[in-house]
């Protein structure tokens, strides 16, 4: 972002105004839209394929639905087609930041491959893009410090996607776990026990019918044998 | 068996324990006339190597003037970014798009607004505090997020409070480093007597959080009847956000901190200074000094009284707490670990930072640059879990106010070392005029905490909160003190603080006070410990299967 400013401010433009001139950036006192795209087609599409509207909040209620985590979008994942115009309004039901990040886009339609929407706090903003045709998972997070690790993530998958990517509440696991105690009950306790003492009778009793075992093995070998002649 | 052969298997086998004894291989031995050589840890063979200063903003260090605003010089290896300051000045209402731009500030960080008292200067001030968690953990992999190095690769999680800030938290797209701007310790906060100010805390961390206003005159509840105190009962939650009002009517230097489990948040670093200015007409103030250390646009007060100003915030870390936010994700397990499983009552302080860093990064940024003839207004707050004594080499200075109180002129004590309680301050007039007394002269003299631990990264010395005053002219061009290049090579590394390296293992005299190798391996005793080990445990089954086969027989 700030090379892209940068070089506004070289070519002697207010980055503001300039940068509203070019759909790249808009600010205010309730947040920001960086890269939005409504219309410019990506090279490798034709034409818009389907026109979908999606509607996103972000806030602290939706991690009430997941255990362990703090932060979370309504949706965790989204499937579009390729060359599919995406209409995205998003939501801040919190009393604080957060952010809409789509990162790995293609860089000549979208400075740094990143779509980026924030809201300062409670409020909602709208802003579309155009997906490339390639087969391809998009991350979705809120990159304000620990909100994605808490749970500010998602994924946006184009034609199916190319894989899913780690630590999505409730859709992948992560690449780091957490460790919890186990519940050891007195259940759990006496199973553990009595498959011991299991185990150490198994020897004892395949010794004391040795006999037994050898002249059963020899009849089932027979039969089959028989059955198969 | 017979009598005899018995006997004889007794001594045979008192003779082999015999051996055994006197040839175990002990993981340490002495050594025979010619101890082992020495090793050369050179701090060169490896890669722990961190380049003292990477010069990214020369620009940045001139005495500069933007829109309006005068910014002192910075002459120090990593000055704040004028922008910051500007912005800090002025407000984030009041810059233009091109300023704000060069900052992270969110556009409604600071808005100040309202000539109260037709002075000049804007009186309403509503400032938005973030919390931020630095060198947190992630469940993308094995690696922190939003790291910052207090000293080479040392990066406990901290808790700070932040401007509210706007885009990437990171660094770029490429790097886990968090940006400037999010950095301990938690900014210098100055508002101007009378103002009223709006301080409002929106919770971006995970767990809740208050701002408790240490000294500051604060009614105890807002205009809204609610909580102004910041206490543990009126905590603020994750997304949530609460404003506290003030209009402070006397002037000193104060605290905020987080009021909520004290003592680990305090610990953690959640806790700032807060200083209000004295009322003067038309006196923009520099908001906030992200990182303490140089106020590059000191109060109109300060200004009459002192060549430049300097705030100075130590602080402490205990890292088996800093530890447990890089241990776990689930808030859950965080949140049991740090209130539950810690114990405050058995803690320990293993770092301790002057304005967010330890030696040798407190040369980058926390120095106090002098010149000669000059008066410096030192503003110490001791956020630390223990006491400091503050010594400043080759000087002595005066204090003028305690805990934000201008002492009378009898009590204006003028010494060397200053003791600070947790959470007190201590405003110093530090005077080069050399004469013997209050300065002996020009230097690259050390100022540092004279309490043992103070001086130590987790034990390793040097480090910790120890800086330099320094005499401009003896610095170099990119700020860093001239005449210490064997001691940069030396501390500018990761590894030294790892511990991996031998203090003295440069130099003449490194053959003697490197580290001594290892000793080699006596094959013999390993062969015969071995072998009389071996024959008597094969003996000792053999006698016990001859001896179950006579029973049978």
């Amino acid at each position: 972002m700030k090379a892209l400013l940068v070089g506004l401010m070289i070519l002697g433009l207010n980055p503001l105004a300039s940068a509203m001139n070019h759909g790249s950036m808009m600010m205010d006192e309730k947040g920001m839209i960086m890269n939005a795209n409504p219309d410019t087609l990506p090279k490798d599409c034709i034409k818009i394929s389907q026109n979908l509207d999606i509607t996103i909040h972000a806030g602290q209620k939706n991690a009430l639905k997941f255990t362990g985590k703090m932060f979370a979008f309504d949706q965790q994942e989204w499937n579009v087609k390729p060359c599919a115009k995406i209409n995205i309004t998003f939501i801040n039901d919190d009393q604080i930041r957060h952010q809409l990040m789509i990162h790995g886009l293609p860089g000549y339609l979208y400075p740094e491959g990143m779509f980026h929407l924030e809201l300062n706090g409670e409020g909602q903003l709208q802003a579309s893009l155009i997906m490339p045709s390639l087969k391809k998972t998009y991350l979705v997070h809120c990159e304000l410090p620990q909100h994605m690790e808490k749970g500010m993530k998602a994924q946006l998958k184009v034609d199916g996607g190319d894989g899913d990517l780690p630590s999505i509440p409730g859709l992948t696991k992560p690449v780091r776990a957490d460790s919890y105690f186990v519940d050891w009950t007195p259940l759990s306790l006496s199973i553990l026990v009595l498959s011991a003492l299991l185990g150490c009778a198994i020897p004892f009793f395949i010794l004391l019918n040795a006999n037994r075992i050898k002249d059963f093995l020899i009849k089932l070998f027979n039969k089959i044998y028989s059955k198969n002649l | 068996m017979s009598y005899k052969r018995a006997i004889l298997l007794i001594l045979l086998l008192s003779a082999l324990v015999t051996l055994a004894v006197f040839t175990v291989p002990g993981l340490q031995e002495k050594a025979g006339v010619v101890p082992p050589q020495t090793i050369y840890t050179s701090a060169k063979d490896n890669n722990g190597i961190v380049k003292p200063c990477s010069n990214e903003h020369p620009d940045w260090r001139p005495a500069q003037v933007i829109e309006g605003v005068s910014i002192a010089a910075a002459p120090a290896c990593e000055p704040d970014n004028p922008y910051d300051i500007v912005t800090s000045v002025k407000g984030t209402n009041n810059v233009s798009m091109a300023t704000l731009m060069q900052t992270n500030f969110a556009q409604d960080a600071l808005i100040m607004t309202d000539d109260l008292d037709h002075d000049g200067d804007p009186d309403v001030i509503h400032i938005k505090l973030e919390v931020v968690e630095l060198n947190g953990a992630t469940p993308d992999g094995d690696f922190l997020i939003n790291t910052f190095d207090i000293a080479p690769g040392i990066q406990p999680g901290l808790w700070v409070y932040a401007p509210k800030a706007r885009g990437m938290a990171l660094k770029n797209f490429n790097s886990v480093v968090a940006n400037p701007m999010l950095r301990a310790p938690s900014p210098v906060i100055r508002v101007e007597q009378g103002d009223k100010v709006y301080i409002t805390l929106e919770n971006t961390h995970y767990l809740p959080h208050t701002i408790h206003l240490h000294g500051v005159d604060h009614p105890w509840v807002n205009s809204k009847g609610e909580d102004n105190d910041g206490m543990e009962e009126h905590a603020v939650f994750p997304g949530k956000s609460h404003t506290y009002e003030i209009q402070p009517r006397h002037a000193g230097t104060m605290l905020y901190h987080c009021h909520v489990q004290t003592a680990q948040h305090f610990m953690m670093g959640l806790a700032g200074m807060f200083i209000v200015e004295e009322n003067q007409p038309n006196n923009w103030l520099q908001t906030f000094n992200i990182g303490a250390g140089q106020v590059r646009h000191p109060s109109d007060a300060v200004k009459k009284s002192y060549n430049q100003e300097y705030d100075l915030h130590y602080q402490s870390v205990d890292k088996k707490l800093a530890k447990i936010i890089q241990d776990a994700n689930d808030p859950r397990l965080i949140a049991e670990r740090m209130s539950r499983d810690y114990n405050m009552t058995e803690s320990f302080e293993n770092y301790f930072m002057l304005n967010g860093h330890s030696f040798p990064y407190t040369l980058r940024d926390a120095m106090i640059i002098a010149s000669d003839n000059e008066e410096i207004k030192l503003h110490i707050a001791n956020l630390q879990r223990s006491a400091v004594a503050i010594h400043i080499h080759g000087h002595k200075a005066t204090i003028t106010a305690l805990d934000g109180v201008e002492q009378p002129a009898a009590m204006q004590i003028t010494r060397d070392v200053f003791d600070i309680a947790p959470a007190q301050r201590t405003d110093l007039n530090l005077q080069t005029k050399n004469d013997g007394l209050h300065s002996y002269g020009p230097g690259l003299w050390m100022f540092h905490d004279h309490v043992a631990t103070g001086t130590t990264t987790d034990g390793m010395e040097p480090g910790g909160n120890m800086a330099i005053l320094a005499y401009s002219y003896l610095l170099d061009e990119q700020g860093m003190p001239k005449m210490h290049d064997e001691l940069f090579d030396q501390v500018f590394n990761k590894d030294y603080y790892a511990k991996k390296i031998a203090v003295w293992g440069e130099g003449a005299f490194a053959p003697l006070l490197g580290d001594a190798g290892l000793l080699a391996p006596n094959y013999l005793r390993i062969l015969l410990f071995g072998l009389a080990t071996g024959l008597l445990i094969g003996l000792l089954v053999f006698i016990r299967l001859a001896y179950k086969r006579k029973q049978k027989q």
